[in-house]
């Protein structure tokens, strides 16, 4: 009797564990989800460059019935060219993980698990593995954080050959 | 620049290639800068990281300097440095293929020599005199 007390205990524990780990990844994805819609804002990067664009756009899209999140870097209304290099990423929940998968023009489709910060505001996704060559490099890293309603910012990281990092920032206000 | 890119590798390892074929052929001297990546991204429509991606390679591999608040350029020495890159590669990669050719058509060096003056002195005359000698 005793033992099966403690076998209920220990099941319980679990549990709740994994309970929490879902709500943990469940928050994070539905704090991502309410940023769907066009960010704009520039784009700094180190190595450091002087001439950048001032501006860099981001949209982000929930489909799939609130399963996915879609994350794309180009200006809207651009038309599709299937031979450019707008990235697109995905964000998702596996199980008690909230994972970002970035489909990227170097061939290859690196992973990343998704952490959110102790205040809430930050969720930063760390590199899981890769599908496909990493001869030309992979994006490694990558950090959401939330300012306001309509103020946010993106960190990347790409690993270029020989694993030497190229990081981009994005400070991005709301366009709708 | 061409404004096309191939499925073979991805555009920043073009980018890449397309500064080099520049500083080869003199289009791009030591001490030049690399094109904005402003210009480049807004001309050929990728994304500004694509193009900084291409340039930090040529960092990488030397060819290139960063000079904070001013942009890449060129660096001193970098186009002896790239022939001896490229003369590496075309006697490991590409001459194995053309040598195998010529062996196959039974060419000699004269035959190869003539046909490399005519080419230096008109490269239409060495087309078309290959041409007539075809039919």
């Amino acid at each position: 009797m005793k033992s099966l007390g403690f076998m209920l205990s220990v099941v319980l524990i679990s549990l709740s564990t994994v309970a929490l780990a879902q709500s943990d990844a469940q928050k994070s994805f539905d704090k991502l989800k309410i940023l769907a819609g066009i960010w704009k804002g520039p784009l700094t990067t180190d190595p450091a460059q002087p001439d950048l664009p001032n501006l860099g756009w981001v949209s982000l899209r929930v489909t799939s019935k609130g399963n996915a999140l879609v994350h794309e870097m180009k200006e809207p209304g651009t038309p599709d060219d299937p031979t450019k290099d707008d990235p697109i990423t995905m964000l998702y929940l596996d199980g008690d993980r909230l994972l970002l998968t970035h489909y990227c023009d170097a061939g290859n489709r690196p992973r990343m698990v998704g952490k959110i910060s102790p205040d809430g505001k930050t969720v930063e996704f760390d590199f899981l593995d890769v599908a496909g060559s990493t001869q030309y490099g992979h994006m490694h890293h990558a950090v959401f954080t939330v300012l306001d309603a309509n103020h946010r910012t993106e960190d990347w990281t790409f690993m270029m050959e020989g694993d030497k990092p190229v990081h981009a920032h994005l400070d991005l206000q709301r366009t709708r | 620049m061409d404004r096309e890119w191939n499925d073979n590798q991805p555009i920043y390892r073009q980018l890449r290639d397309r500064v080099v074929a520049m500083i080869l052929d003199g289009v791009l001297k030591e001490g030049d800068p690399l094109p904005s990546v402003r210009n480049v991204a807004a001309e050929y429509r990728v994304n500004p990281l694509t193009v900084l991606k291409g340039y930090q390679q040529l960092v990488d591999e030397q060819f290139v300097e960063s000079k904070r608040g001013l942009g890449m350029f060129v660096k001193a020495g970098a186009r002896s440095l790239l022939l001896q890159g490229e003369r590496q590669k075309f006697l490991a990669e590409e001459w194995p293929r053309v040598h195998e050719t010529i062996q196959r058509l039974g060419l000699n060096a004269e035959q190869l020599l003539d046909a490399a003056a005519s080419r230096r002195s008109s490269p239409q005359a060495a087309q078309s005199k290959t041409e007539t000698e075809e039919r």
